[in-house]
C-alpha cells in the first residue's frame, strides 16, 4: 500500500491555545502557525485523555511507519489559529459562535447521556426535531465543509472519523473515497430511543467501515442494521509516553496534596463527570474508612474539553464536583479524599506510582484506558463490569470486577487488596494486567489499523 | 460631426436598455419566485431562469433596434437554429425534458425498487435520458425518462408512499450550513404532520462551483396529507432559501 494521505476528524482538538495565542474575534490569522515555534504548557497544552490521547500516538507511529504520508486534524477549536502546523501534521480548526456552541452542546450531551445509558428521560425522543438540533446540523456542516475544501486542495486518500458527536460526517461528505468512523463510547442498541433509529442508521451505513472497541458493542452494531464492515480494535496507549519518575519526584507531589508516607492510596483517574461514578468509589470508601483508618481516595482529574470555557463551555462537571464535596462532608470524609483537578502527565505518573491500586467505578464506559495506564505502571486495578475493557478482564487474573450498581461490591473487592493476604493477588494481578496490557498497545493498534486501512482501500 | 453625436446617442441608449433589461430580469425572476412559492423549489428556479432569459431577449433584441440594426436578422437567426436543435434532438429533449418533471413529480429515486412497463428492478441511475433499473437476475433496463411521464409506475419499495423527496439546488450566494440549520428548524414545526422517527434529511447529491444540488428528505405521518404536507414543504424550503440568501447579503 502506497503511504496515505489522511484526514482525520475530532471534536476536542488535539492542542488548546492559551488565551494569548488565541486569535481576537474576528481575525483569524490564514498563515499558519508552527507549533514548534510556541512554548507547551505557556501558549498551548495537549488535549488530556479520551479520543485525541489515542489517536495522536498512532497517527505519529503511521507517520514513522509510512503508512500516512500526511495527516490532516480537523477539530472544533474556537480559539485556534485557522490552521497550525506541526511535525507530519496540520491541524485546522472548526469555529463556532457561543450561541451555536450551546445548543451544539445540549444535543450532545443529551446523545452521550442516552447511549451511556444515564440519562432515560422522554425528553430526548424528540431531541432531532428540536431547534438545538438543527445547530448539531450547522456544526456537522460547517466541519464537512472545511473537510470538502481540504479535500479539493490536498486530495485525501480516506477520511477518518471519531466518535459520535461527528457521526453526521459521512453522511454530509459527498465523497466516493474511503469513510471509516471510530465509535469510540458504549454501542448499545437497547440504550437509543427508537426515534432516533432511522437517522442514526443512515448516518452509520454512510461510512465503509466503523470501528469499535468492544465485541459486544459489534454485536449490538449489526444488530442495528449496520451494513458495512465491522472492525474491532481496542482502544490503545503508547507505552513510551509514560515515565517512571524518581521516588523524590512521587514524594514531593504526594506531599502537595497532603498524602503522607504511610496513607494507602487507592487512586481513581477520570474526568469529572457523573458517568464516571466516582459516588461509587466515595461510598465504598466510607464503608472502609473504619477499618483502614490510613486508606485515601485520589480523585485526578476535571472537566473535558466539553466543560472548558474554551471548550464546549457546559458546567456539567462544575456541577459534579459540587455534588461530590457535598457528599465528602455529608460522610465525614474531609481529609480522606482529595480531589487534584487536572495533572501533568508527570505528577499522573507520580500518583500512578504512589497508589496501591487504582479504581474504574463507571456506570458505563465505552472502554477505559486508564485501567492500561494502571497495568503500565504495575498496579492492580478494579474495573466496573459496565466498562469495555471489563471484556479484556479475567476476575482475579488481571483485575478484579465489581457491578457499579450493587451495593458493597466495590467495597468488597478494595477489601481484598487492602486485607489478608493482597501481596500474593496484587502480584498476580500485576503480572496478568501487563500481559492484557500489550493489546492496548499503539503497536498492536498500528498493525490492526493498518489492515484495516489495506482492506478499506483495496476492497 | 453629427453622425458620431447619433451614434454615440444610440450606443448610449443601447446601454440603458440593457442596463433596463438586467433590472427587469431581476425583478421577473424575483416575481415568479413570489408567484411560485408553493411549488418545488427546482422547478421554481427552473422558472426563474427561463423568465429571465426571455427578459433578457427582448432586451437584447430592443438594445440591436436602438444601434440601428434591423433585429429581423437576428430572429430568424434564433428561430431556424431553435427548430433545427429541436428536430435534431427530440427524442433526447423529450427524456430531458422528462428527467425534469420526473425528478419533481415521480414517486421514486435511486435505490428504491419499482415496476414500469412490465420491468421490475432497483433503480440504480437516473440520468438525463433514462432512468436504470437492476433486476433480480441482475439484468440492467434501460428505461427511457418519457416512459415516466406516460406510464403507469409502482414504487413497490415498502413504505414508500411515506416518502417525499424535493429535489433543491442551491447557487454560491447561498451558506449551506445556514441554509440546513434553517430549514431544519423551519420544517421541526410541522413534527405533528412528519414521522416522528424520520426527521427531515437534507443529503447532498451533485456539486460545481455554481450550484450544490441537494435532496430533501421528509416521510409522512398520513398518506392523505402528502399534496398537502408537499406544497407546505416546498413554500418552506422557498422561504428558506430567500432568507438565507438575503442575510448573505
Amino acid at each position: 500500500m502506497q503511504p496515505l494521505n489522511m484526514c482525520i476528524n475530532t471534536q476536542t482538538p488535539l492542542v488548546q491555545f492559551t488565551a494569548a495565542q488565541a486569535p481576537r474575534s474576528g481575525r483569524r490569522t490564514i498563515a499558519p502557525v508552527d507549533l514548534a515555534t510556541l512554548t507547551e504548557g505557556v501558549d498551548y497544552r495537549y488535549s488530556p485523555g479520551g479520543v485525541t490521547r489515542m489517536v495522536l500516538p498512532l497517527v505519529r507511529h503511521m507517520l514513522h511507519d509510512q503508512i500516512l504520508d500526511e495527516a490532516h486534524w480537523v477539530a472544533l477549536n474556537p480559539n485556534a489559529p485557522a490552521t497550525v502546523r506541526m511535525s507530519g501534521m496540520t491541524l485546522h480548526s472548526v469555529t463556532l459562535g457561543p450561541k451555536r456552541m450551546a445548543s451544539y452542546g445540549m444535543v450532545k450531551e443529551a446523545i452521550w447521556g442516552r447511549v451511556h445509558g444515564i440519562d432515560d428521560t422522554d425528553y430526548h425522543d424528540d431531541l432531532l426535531w428540536t431547534e438545538a438540533f438543527s445547530e448539531y446540523a450547522y456544526y456537522n456542516r460547517i466541519t464537512s465543509e472545511l473537510i470538502r475544501k481540504l479535500d479539493k486542495k490536498h486530495d485525501f486518500d480516506v477520511f477518518y472519523i471519531h466518535d459520535f458527536q461527528q457521526i453526521p460526517i459521512g453522511h454530509m461528505l459527498t465523497t466516493l473515497k474511503p469513510k471509516i468512523f471510530r465509535w469510540h463510547i458504549p454501542f448499545d442498541r437497547s440504550t437509543i430511543p427508537q426515534h432516533w433509529h432511522a437517522l442514526l442508521a443512515t448516518y452509520l451505513n454512510s461510512y465503509d467501515a466503523i470501528v469499535v472497541s468492544s465485541p459486544r458493542y459489534a454485536d449490538s452494531l449489526k444488530a442495528f442494521g449496520y451494513t458495512g464492515r465491522i472492525e474491532h480494535i481496542y482502544p490503545y496507549v503508547d507505552p513510551k509516553d509514560y515515565s517512571d519518575p524518581a521516588v523524590s519526584d512521587v514524594a514531593s507531589v504526594s506531599e502537595r496534596f497532603g498524602v503522607k508516607d504511610d496513607d494507602i492510596v487507592a487512586l481513581v483517574v477520570a474526568r469529572m463527570d457523573p458517568v464516571k461514578a466516582h459516588d461509587r468509589a466515595i461510598d465504598a470508601l466510607a464503608e472502609l474508612a473504619s477499618s483502614f483508618p490510613r486508606l485515601k481516595l485520589v480523585l485526578v482529574g476535571n472537566g473535558s474539553f466539553s466543560s472548558s470555557r474554551d471548550g464546549v463551555g457546559l458546567s456539567k462537571s462544575s456541577r459534579w464536583r459540587a455534588h461530590l464535596e457535598e457528599m465528602v462532608k455529608r460522610s465525614k470524609l474531609e481529609g480522606r479524599i482529595v480531589f487534584t483537578g487536572h495533572l501533568s502527565q508527570h505528577d499522573l505518573d507520580c500518583f500512578y506510582e504512589r497508589c496501591s491500586f487504582t479504581i474504574l467505578p463507571s456506570v458505563r464506559e465505552g472502554f477505559g484506558l486508564v485501567v492500561v495506564e494502571s497495568w503500565l505502571h504495575r498496579r492492580p486495578a478494579i474495573i466496573s463490569s459496565r466498562a469495555g475493557i471489563a471484556d479484556l478482564v479475567r476476575e482475579g487474573k488481571n483485575g478484579l470486577l465489581f457491578d457499579p450498581d450493587e451495593p458493597g461490591a466495590l467495597a468488597r473487592q478494595m477489601r481484598r487488596l487492602l486485607g489478608g493476604h493482597p501481596t500474593e493477588l496484587s502480584k498476580g494481578l500485576i503480572r496478568g494486567g501487563s500481559l492484557a496490557a500489550e493489546k492496548c498497545s499503539v503497536e498492536a493498534a498500528v498493525q490492526a489499523e493498518r489492515a484495516l486501512l489495506t482492506e478499506v482501500m483495496e476492497a | 460631426m453629427v453622425d458620431l453625436y447619433a451614434t454615440l446617442w444610440s450606443f448610449a441608449l443601447a446601454g440603458l436598455t440593457l442596463l433596463l433589461t438586467w433590472a427587469f430580469a431581476m425583478l421577473a425572476s424575483w416575481l415568479i419566485g413570489r408567484f411560485m412559492r408553493q411549488s418545488s423549489p427546482q422547478v421554481t428556479s427552473g422558472a426563474r431562469r427561463l423568465g429571465a432569459v426571455v427578459v433578457w431577449l427582448i432586451g437584447s433584441i430592443l438594445a440591436i433596434q436602438e444601434l440601428g440594426v434591423s433585429p429581423l436578422i437576428l430572429i430568424v437567426v434564433i428561430a431556424l437554429v431553435g427548430i433545427a436543435a429541436l428536430i435534431a434532438v427530440r427524442e433526447p429533449l423529450g427524456n430531458y425534458g422528462a428527467k425534469y418533471f420526473t425528478d419533481v413529480y415521480t414517486p421514486f429515486k435511486v435505490g428504491d425498487a419499482i415496476r414500469v412497463q412490465g420491468y421490475a428492478g432497483k433503480v440504480i441511475a437516473i440520468n438525463a435520458i433514462t432512468t436504470v433499473l437492476l433486476t433480480d437476475n441482475e439484468q440492467l433496463i434501460s428505461v427511457p425518462n418519457s416512459v415516466f411521464i406516460t406510464d403507469v409506475v409502482v414504487n413497490t419499495t415498502p413504505q414508500a408512499w411515506k416518502e417525499v423527496t424535493i429535489p433543491i439546488s442551491i447557487g454560491p450566494s447561498i451558506d449551506l450550513p445556514a441554509f440546513e440549520s434553517e430549514l431544519l428548524k423551519n420544517l421541526s414545526k410541522l413534527k405533528l404532520r412528519l414521522d416522528r422517527q424520520f426527521p427531515p434529511l437534507l443529503s447532498t447529491k451533485s456539486r460545481t462551483p455554481q450550484s450544490t444540488d441537494l435532496t430533501l428528505t421528509v416521510m409522512l405521518r398520513r398518506p392523505e396529507e402528502r399534496d398537502a404536507v408537499t406544497v407546505e414543504v416546498n413554500k418552506r424550503v422557498a422561504e428558506v432559501l430567500e432568507r438565507t440568501r438575503t442575510n448573505r447579503r
